[in-house]
């Protein structure tokens, strides 16, 4: 037993309540400086825990909570988005009248939550940490009170929510109960029985029906659009960035460290699942005039293609899977830092209120700019080079299956549908006509620095992938992959 | 399979028997009762009192609901509190700082809440 | 007549279908909810026949942290659908339509 291991939680959660009793004795001009606190401090948890904090892997709790090298690189991956979606919050606080220190506060627990997925190697700890983060972001999209469209997102994530954690629960009763045990090493240890055991295979699918939640992957993808439009930008950011990765790191733990063998025979499954999951986020993204709402579909559309590499089944395709959510990380919050700058002069987030964004403030509309050609797959962006990292693994995997042709191509219309509905945006703020009597938009440090981070991560990543895909690849190195119709799975069954 | 239906049989009986008093009753009531006697004074509330006023369902306050909420959540905590507490002996023969340290952390993150709570005054009943 | 595992799992699955059915069937948010912690508690049983019948208690310890997820998302959606029925003087979801295309 090594309770140490988890220190960057306990760190972090210590944090979020110190934030919480500090909002109680301050006054409340002083609540942006505790976020820039908090978010600095969060910058210290990180650096600390990159090495001092927690040297060695190992395993704790009897197993359940793992800490390996899948787990630092997405801990990385949350920490650094806590702090951005922190800094984003201070630039939105115009939008926020009240309750900003729980803003953070909530932040930082969602965070908490995703440290845990992390590291969860155990269908209770999956659940709970899954948990504290659907519950937090109930609050957290409905923070707006006072806005009906914010109430309205809350209420429909919090039953949809409800519905799939329920689904999920009792997946996990099914499992608990044909495999007697919780455990993904120990469930993993006697996956041959467990194959031909229909109560063991329901609860598997109820549990993937939870996480597809988590991702917004087609059939469960109906709260994306609505909560993404709703929800306060900083809440949107965090659930497009924090959440879908809680959710694909512990797709990728059950799927290859749970159930590997299973796993190879469900790829078909996994196929027509990412197929029908970019083809609907793209058709449906096309005729959207909201911009947030666009982002939701887009977000569905990109849930697609990553699970193009948990499909694919693969070494190659896992890792690029963790390097394309890296890319997606510096996207996403690029683009949602601009619209919290954007907040305290634009009052809607339709794509037309952008217009003429090109002369009102020439940085923002590049750092946008810059950000949808990486989402649309343009070099020498970073999502250019995740989506080839993610076909690559398709075209190995098309070697053995050659199905995988099919699902390139429908990756490649993918594309081709998401330049026309990213480049839409781009010539409302170039080409669309500012509205009359408009002034220049400042932009303030923090958000400066924010988004410079993004952007350089953006272009960084996309011209010099080298590093990150090393350490991609070095984090899947547990995880196990049976080749695909291998003998051996199918009389290891009967 | 016959025979595990079979074993439904107590809970056919059952549902006869909730059917019949459910039934029976409202029979007894109809077949007993005096039917049709209503008249416009037995038809209002209060047969022999005051007349009622206004709406029929007064508002509850808000208040009732907030601690409603807070006790719901302040509750669940002896959920984990019972088993420690039973367990405790056993476990301060292993590892006696984790038994202590584990409940007081968990009494702790539950303390911020309750200090939370009582600096946004939702125990204050009469504001 | 003893009651098997083969019983409450059949009185579970029940549970669990009626939960989802006052799900998708209701329209107001509240009975809506109460589907849902329907849907919870019919895990719970199934996990607590499991650890009975095979004698692992870890089942029942599941069922701890179930009811304490289920006590904070019930305080957590109480409150928003209180929330949106004072704005909106409703708890009905076909009223749920700012969002739309």
């Amino acid at each position: 037993m090594n309770h140490s291991l988890i220190t960057t939680e306990i760190l972090v959660i210590l944090l979020g309540l110190g934030v919480l009793l500090a909002d109680l004795w301050i006054r409340p001009e002083s609540r942006p400086a505790l976020g820039w606190l908090a978010a600095s401090l969060l910058g210290c948890i990180l650096a600390l825990s990159l090495g001092a904090l927690t040297p060695h892997d190992g395993s704790a709790f009897g197993g359940m909570y793992v800490l390996d090298g899948l787990a630092r690189y997405f801990k990385g991956f949350f920490l650094l988005a806590g702090i951005l979606v922190i800094l984003m919050t201070v630039e939105f606080r115009h939008r926020l009248p009240v309750g900003l220190s729980e803003f953070f506060a909530l932040t930082l627990f969602a965070l908490a939550g995703m440290l845990f997925a992390a590291s969860a190697n155990d269908f209770i700890l999956m659940f709970v940490s899954l948990e504290l983060i659907t519950v937090t972001f109930f609050v957290l999209n409905s923070f707006q009170r006072a806005r009906l469209p914010s109430l309205e997102a809350g209420v429909k994530y919090l039953i949809l929510g409800g519905v799939a954690s329920a689904f999920m629960i009792f997946g996990i009763a099914l499992i608990f109960g044909s495999a007697n045990t919780t455990n993904f090493s120990l469930v993993a240890a006697q996956q041959a029985q467990l194959a031909a055991n229909p109560v063991f295979l329901t609860g598997l699918m109820l549990v993937l029906v939870g996480l597809g939640f988590k991702i917004a992957a087609f059939p469960f993808h109906l709260w994306a659009p609505d909560v993404y439009q709703g929800s306060p930008a900083p809440a949107t950011a965090f659930l497009s960035v924090g959440s879908k990765a809680a959710g694909f790191v512990l797709l990728l733990r059950v799927l290859f460290g749970a159930v590997p063998q299973i796993t190879s025979q469900w790829q078909v499954l996994l196929m027509v699942t990412a197929a029908i999951t970019i083809l609907y986020g793209s058709l449906c993204a096309l005729p959207q005039r909201n911009f947030k709402r666009l982002l939701g579909y887009s977000s569905i559309a990109n849930a697609g293609y990553l699970l193009l590499g948990v499909a694919a089944e693969s070494r190659t395709g896992s890792s690029a899977v963790l390097y394309y959510l890296g890319g997606y990380f510096f996207t996403v919050l690029a683009i949602f830092t601009v619209l919290c700058s954007l907040s305290s002069t634009i009052d809607n987030d339709e794509i037309s209120a952008l217009n003429g964004l090109g002369r009102r403030s020439p940085f923002l509309a590049a750092a946008l700019s810059i950000g949808l050609v990486s989402l649309a797959g343009i070099p020498p962006m970073v999502g250019f080079f995740g989506k080839f990292q993610l076909l690559a693994a398709v075209l190995e995997a098309a070697r053995l299956a050659p199905a995988f042709y099919v699902l390139l191509g429908v990756a490649v219309v993918g594309v081709v549908l998401s330049l026309y509905y990213y480049f839409n945006v781009i010539r409302a703020m170039y080409w669309g006509d500012a509205p009359a009597g408009v002034s220049l938009i400042e932009v303030s440090a923090p958000a400066r620095i924010a988004l410079l981070v993004c952007l350089a991560g953006v272009l960084y990543l996309g011209i010099a992938p080298g590093g990150l895909l090393r350490l991609a690849d070095g984090a899947v190195a547990g995880l196990k992959f049976s080749p695909a119709h291998a003998p051996s799975v199918v009389t290891a069954a009967h | 399979m016959g025979t595990q239906l079979s074993q439904y049989f107590p809970v056919l009986m059952l549902f006869g028997v909730a059917a019949g008093f459910a039934f029976g009753t409202l029979a007894f009531s109809v077949i007993a009762g005096k039917v049709g006697r209503r008249t416009r004074t037995k038809d209002i509330p209060y047969e022999c009192g005051m007349l009622p006023e206004g709406p029929g369902s007064a508002r509850m306050s808000v208040k009732f609901f907030l601690v409603a909420l807070l006790f719901v959540l302040f509750d669940i905590e002896v959920v984990f509190m019972y088993p420690w507490a039973v367990n405790y002996r056993d476990m301060l023969k292993t590892n006696a700082p984790l038994a202590l340290g584990g409940m007081v952390s968990f009494l702790g993150i539950l303390f911020v809440g309750y200090v939370y709570a009582l600096k946004k005054r939702a125990f204050d009943w009469r504001s | 007549m003893h009651a098997g595992l083969n019983h409450y799992l059949t009185v579970s699955v029940l549970l669990f279908c009626l939960g989802f059915l006052g799900v998708i069937t209701r329209r107001n948010l509240v009975v809506i909810y109460m589907g849902l912690e329907l849907m919870l508690n019919a895990a719970n049983l199934a996990l607590v026949a499991f650890s009975r019948f095979n004698a692992n208690l870890n089942g029942q310890v599941m069922v701890f942290f179930t009811i304490t997820v289920a006590a904070a998302e019930v305080a957590v959606g109480l409150a928003l659908i209180v929330a949106l029925y004072r704005k909106r003087g409703t708890a009905h979801v076909e009223d749920l339509a700012t969002l739309k295309l």
